[in-house]
């Protein structure tokens, strides 16, 4: 027997900001998921199971955040489940709690991810020394930018490229009243003036410390078909992980995400993804990544992704918009970052992104990875019922 | 094995320290906030919620329901022991050094019980239902430990 259907029904996101100090974490969890519910027009009670994300037990100092959160999310005698694939995490929470409802198990499953950055220290949470093993020392920006460099020097990518992804995001988000920046003077100059961070990443092409929450309510086909609003149907999902270091990783490409971009498109019948899917929300938490994925999931030719950014293809009006939210490069609450992609896919085919609303968007790609590159989660979501 | 290798039990097993330590901090948001600021000024509130019922300490939402709380309540810094458990023998970390009793307290107004400790001369003056009155600290902080303890109240005033 295959999965059943299941549809994103209700989707709730807080205002992205680098401080909520008026809210505890519960406070901003419950935030998110009131918003969710509302519009989904359940209430507490009609949900059957909750599925809560975040970002590793360092960065907050909260362990076990299930048992903290169950009564904030109406989750007392009901299954709660916490899942933890790092960065990844909100788009593998979302794919956990839609797992339940493909399996037939719940009809209603209420969605979670969270960070709050100001309460904790990323940066201080991925650099800490651990005996007999390599240091990654100076937090994400640190790790990637070398595996950056390896891209620029196999594609021979100008040096442009990474700039002109930081502007379209933030261009973007000037159109997503959720995005953390707002950065109405934006421009190619304030990129390039901004200072390098770790060559070739400047301050302006790396991502914000932010805090916030993202909640989804998913639905199987019954509830979905019957509510007052466009559900977006999933089409496929998919889950890879790998190793940080193994002899003859490609830590540029990973295997693993190549993996499960074949895995995903072979579900939903896709053999030409730029062709076939409509937009992409996809992870870049530092600019150069938005060319590096397209190589990665198979929208362009190895070493050819970033023409996609210098044509335009990938903004707003190109065929094949990514990051229309503004992306992680505009809002970065790290736990929730993964399911805010999925969020937004899921809002676009909906019909209902607003200001950044890709017109005529059918099916819409959501995209996570965390970690060293390692842990990738992905779904496709579509206005239409899958076969 | 060969008589070239180790036993197991000549190897240098290597070992390091890994100490974490990071200053977390935390936002209590308005309700578990407001009660912290409350305590300093020597009061107690509780989470109304939309049935009417008081939750002592409050909490953000309707514990049942998961509703939105309805606002802020004071309630009485005295109230009736509805649980109680002797300890005979505090340890260093127990808030009094002198044998006392950790107790389920239902402050008046409120309609769920509170835990704290009470002081008392004997296990034998502690019972289930006596009323008992929370002792301020003069220096308070907007803390839980702003009560040093409750007490028993006197017969004439119970």
């Amino acid at each position: 027997m295959g999965a059943q259907r299941c549809a994103v029904i209700g989707i709730g996101q807080t205002k992205y900001n680098s401080v909520r100090d008026d809210v505890s974490i519960a406070g901003l969890c419950r935030e998110a998921a009131i918003r969710a519910l509302e519009d989904a027009q359940l209430g507490w009670s009609d949900i059957e199971a909750v599925v809560i994300g975040k970002a590793p037990d360092m960065f907050e100092g909260v362990v076990m955040p299930e048992s903290y959160l169950t009564d904030a999310l109406g989750a007392s005698g009901k299954p709660i489940i916490r899942v933890h694939t790092a960065g990844s995490v909100g788009g593998s929470t979302a794919l956990v709690a839609a797992s339940l409802v493909q399996s037939g198990v719940h009809s209603r499953v209420l969605t979670v991810a969270f960070e709050k950055q100001s309460e904790s220290d990323a940066m201080w949470a991925l650099s800490r020394p651990i005996p007999f093993s390599p240091p990654t020392l100076a937090g994400a920006g640190g790790y990637f930018a070398p595996l950056i460099r390896a891209y620029i020097r196999r594609s021979g990518a100008p040096s442009h490229i990474g700039m002109k992804v930081a502007v379209k995001d933030r261009l973007n988000a000037l159109k997503n009243p959720y995005a953390h920046l707002h950065l109405d003077d934006i421009s190619m100059e304030k990129v390039e003036e901004s200072p390098m961070l770790w060559d070739p990443i400047r301050y302006l092409e790396t991502c914000p410390s932010s805090d916030g929450a993202c909640a989804m309510v998913l639905g199987d086909e019954k509830i979905a078909s019957a509510s007052g609003k466009p559900p977006a149907w999933i089409h496929g999902s998919a889950m890879r992980s790998e190793p940080t270091m193994f002899a003859g990783r490609d830590a540029v490409n990973p295997r693993a995400g190549q993996d499960c971009a074949k895995d995903l498109y072979s579900q939903a019948g896709i053999t030409n993804p730029r062709k076939q899917i409509d937009m992409a929300e996809i992870y870049v938490p530092f600019s150069w990544y938005e060319p590096m994925w397209m190589e990665n999931l198979g929208f362009a030719e190895l070493g050819q992704g970033w023409k996609m950014t210098d044509e335009g293809a990938t903004s707003l009006d190109g065929d094949l918009p990514v990051n229309c939210s503004g992306g992680v490069l505009s809002s970065n609450p790290i736990g929730a970052s993964g399911m805010i992609r999925f969020a937004e896919s899921a809002l676009q085919v909906r019909g209902m992104a607003g200001e950044h609303q890709v017109q005529d968007c059918n099916l819409a790609l959501g995209h996570a990875y965390g970690g060293g590159s390692q842990y990738f989660s992905m779904w496709l979501v579509g206005s239409k019922k899958p076969n | 094995m060969s008589k070239e290798g180790n036993n197991l039990s000549e190897v240098d097993i290597l070992e390091a320290p890994n100490i974490l330590e990071y200053p977390y901090s935390r936002s209590t948001g308005p309700v578990i906030g407001e009660f912290m600021t409350k305590l300093r000024d020597g009061k107690i509130v509780g989470a109304r919620t939309k049935s009417g019922k008081v939750i002592v300490p409050p909490t953000e939402y309707d514990p049942f329901t998961s509703e939105d709380i309805d606002g802020l309540v004071p309630v009485s810094t005295s109230g009736v022991i509805t649980s109680w458990a002797w300890v005979v023998s505090p340890s260093e970390k127990h808030p009094l050094s002198e044998p006392f009793a950790w107790a389920l307290i239902k402050l008046d107004g409120a309609d769920s019980s509170m835990l704290h400790c009470v002081r008392a001369p004997s296990s034998t003056s502690v019972a289930t239902g006596k009323r008992v009155k929370a002792k301020f600290r003069s220096q308070r902080e907007g803390h839980i430990k702003d009560i040093e303890f409750f007490e028993i109240e006197e017969a004439a005033n119970g």
